[in-house]
Parts: C-alpha cells; sequence; structure tokens
C-alpha cells in the first residue's frame, strides 16, 4: 500500500522512480541481516533489542512520512488553485528521494525479515516448506495484485484530488505505526499497557478478513490503550498542523 | 538501582514453554489489575510468534530462545493467545481472576 502511495505520487509529481530500486535492494538485503542476527538482537540489552529495533525502524518511517506529507501540503494547496505544471517541486531533490528510500526500505527491512525467519522453521520440513512456500506466493501474489491495482488507480486520479488523498492516506499510515511503536514500549514493560480506550472488535474484528485488511492498510487497532492514543495524536499533529498553517496563510494572502 | 529492583520485585513472574508447536501450560491463570511479566521459552528448534489480538502483543520468540513479554493491567477474562507460525495447533489461553 504504502510502496503503491509512493510511486504514485513520484509518478504524480514527476520524480525518477530509480529510487524504488535502491530501497528494495537496501530492505531485502536489510530485512535477511534482521533475520540472520535475529537470535543476537533479541538476546541484546537484557532482552529487548527486538522492541527497540522494531521501534527504531516503525519511527525511521514516520519521521520520512511526515516530512514527505509537510512537503506535499503546499503542492496538494497550489493544486487546487491554479494549473499544477506552475509549481515544479522546489524541496531539495536528494532529500526527497531519501525520505522515499528510507520510507521503504525501513518497511520492508522490518516486515522482510519475518518472512525470512518464517520460511526458516521450515528448512528442515522439505513437505512443509513446500505448502508454505505456495502459500506464501499465493499471499505475496495476491498482494502485489493488490498494489499493481491501487497503483494504477492512484496514477489516474488528478492531482487534484491525489495530492490531498495521499496527505490523508499517509497521515493514517503514520498513526497506525505511531501505535506500534507504543506497543513495543509496553511489551518491554517501558510504558503502562492500562486498560483499553474502546474495544470495537465487536463492530471489526482483527481477526476478520477487514480487520486484517485495516490492519495491513492502516495499522487497525480494536483496542488501542491510552498510551497508544497518545502516540497516535502526536504522529498526526504535524501534518494536522501544517494544512492549517497553510489554509490560514493561504487566507492572510488573499486578504492583502 | 535499589528502586528499580524493588518497583521490578511487585511485578508477578509467569513461565510459557512452546515444545512441538504447543503451548504448555494451554490455560495461564493470573491476577487481573496486575501488570505481569510473562516468560516464555520455545524448547523446539523451530521459531515462533506469540501473538494475542486480545492482549495487543507480537513476538517472534527463534528456536531454543526466551523471550519476556509484559502484559495487563487486565480486566477479569479470557484472553486468547496462538503460535502465529503454527496457528493450527499452537493455542492458548490466558485467565486473568480477581
Amino acid at each position: 500500500m504504502i510502496i503503491s502511495l509512493l510511486l504514485a505520487l513520484s509518478r504524480q509529481i514527476s520524480l525518477n522512480h530509480r529510487w524504488i530500486l535502491v530501497a528494495m535492494v537496501i530492505g531485502i538485503l536489510g530485512s535477511w541481516l534482521l533475520a540472520y542476527y535475529a537470535y543476537a538482537i533479541a538476546e541484546a540489552l537484557e532482552g529487548v533489542g527486538q522492541e527497540l529495533l522494531n521501534a527504531t525502524l516503525y519511527s525511521a518511517v514516520i519521521l520520512s512520512a511526515i516530512l514527505l506529507s509537510l512537503h506535499v501540503i503546499p503542492l496538494s494547496m497550489s493544486a487546487s488553485k491554479r494549473a499544477f505544471s506552475e509549481r515544479r517541486p522546489n524541496f531539495f531533490q536528494p532529500a526527497l528521494y531519501s525520505m522515499l528510500v528510507i520510507t521503504v526500505s525501513c518497511s520492508v527491512a522490518r516486515e522482510g525479515s519475518e518472512i525470512w525467519i518464517y520460511v526458516s522453521g521450515f528448512l528442515y520440513d522439505p513437505g512443509a516448506l513446500q505448502s508454505a512456500m505456495i502459500g506464501g506466493a499465493i499471499g505475496a501474489g495476491i498482494g502485489m495484485s493488490l498494489g499493481a491495482i491501487a497503483y494504477y488507480l492512484f496514477v489516474f486520479m488528478p492531482k487534484k484530488i491525489f495530492l490531498p488523498f495521499f496527505l490523508v492516506t499517509v497521515t493514517l499510515v503514520v498513526g497506525g505505526l505511531s501505535m506500534q511503536v507504543a506497543k513495543q514500549f509496553m511489551q518491554i514493560g517501558w510504558l503502562e499497557s492500562a486498560a483499553p480506550m474502546w474495544d470495537s472488535s465487536f463492530l471489526v474484528s482483527e481477526q476478520s478478513w477487514l480487520g486484517e485488511l485495516l490492519y495491513a492498510l492502516l495499522g487497525y487497532d480494536a483496542s488501542p490503550s491510552m498510551t497508544q492514543g497518545a502516540f497516535y495524536l502526536a504522529a498526526i499533529m504535524p501534518t494536522i498542523s501544517g494544512v492549517l498553517w497553510h489554509v490560514l496563510h493561504r487566507r492572510e494572502n488573499n486578504n492583502d | 538501582m535499589w528502586i528499580g529492583t524493588a518497583a521490578h520485585a511487585e511485578v508477578p513472574v509467569f513461565t510459557l514453554e512452546i515444545r512441538d508447536h504447543l503451548f504448555y501450560p494451554s490455560l495461564l491463570v493470573i491476577p487481573a489489575g496486575t501488570k505481569v511479566k510473562l516468560i516464555v521459552l520455545n524448547r523446539d528448534t523451530t521459531p515462533e510468534e506469540f501473538e494475542s489480538y486480545e492482549l495487543n502483543r507480537e513476538k517472534v520468540i527463534m528456536g531454543g530462545a526466551k523471550a519476556t513479554i509484559f502484559i495487563g493491567p487486565l480486566a477479569p477474562g479470557d484472553y486468547p493467545f496462538f503460535g502465529e507460525f503454527n496457528p493450527k495447533t499452537a493455542q492458548g489461553l490466558i485467565r486473568a481472576e480477581d
């Protein structure tokens, strides 16, 4: 989802697509390293290494996605006012590419390492390995097809619609990821779990296909704790403030 | 340091074991309303992922490794968990009681 969205963004704002190759190579290599050293990582820092590393990777994705959003805000505002082509991306390009690479490579490294670890469990059992690989291939096929459909939907959206859509989606994804960061800290006992703020599992259970889909897309959590809520607000605040600032700023300019 | 030790001493510790892709015990009774330290020992050679939607926890545990997971304070009730890599066999329940 995030990859389709970022690819579509780079197409929509006319960036070179080569960054995705760099990001995928770093991500896949990183995921293999994480899986290879998983035992050492898990044992590190008195057994909290895995959670701290996860939290770091999630935070890197969150930060770079927020910076990307802040860059997109002025573009989306100007797209609604005048012809988009008048405004070229004025952001320092290498920084923009770095953010795209960091977002994708860290996401791929984290998710990918779990796949390596999962597959490694079947290496000594060829029968089970084969069925696991077939299952995995079907899953990957479905995932990639959905990603491709999403990509083409996003690319064919007019910029005026795509850029605000991008902002809203990335903000939701960032919020979902920030709850994962909170969860890592609660799991190692550094933050208090407290009681969940609500339980929407009666509405959409996390085990249901819709729950799984929402989790994969937006980090859906049926019973988030207060701590997770606070992390969520902190993560979505920069983008919301950015949008508000630009709206007010434009209104002032119009009044002049 | 002493304060840290004292604070940690108040957290009750419970142990789960994974053997042949099964959890032992499959029913673990813990006190409700208290933060609990769960130690999961994976006796298998293959990795497993401890996962629970109800407890809001997931953690990969490599073969032969030991994992620590803090849970709670929980309201009284049943909280199922499972091994994500062997979800058909590895099933368990944590029961929080007053």
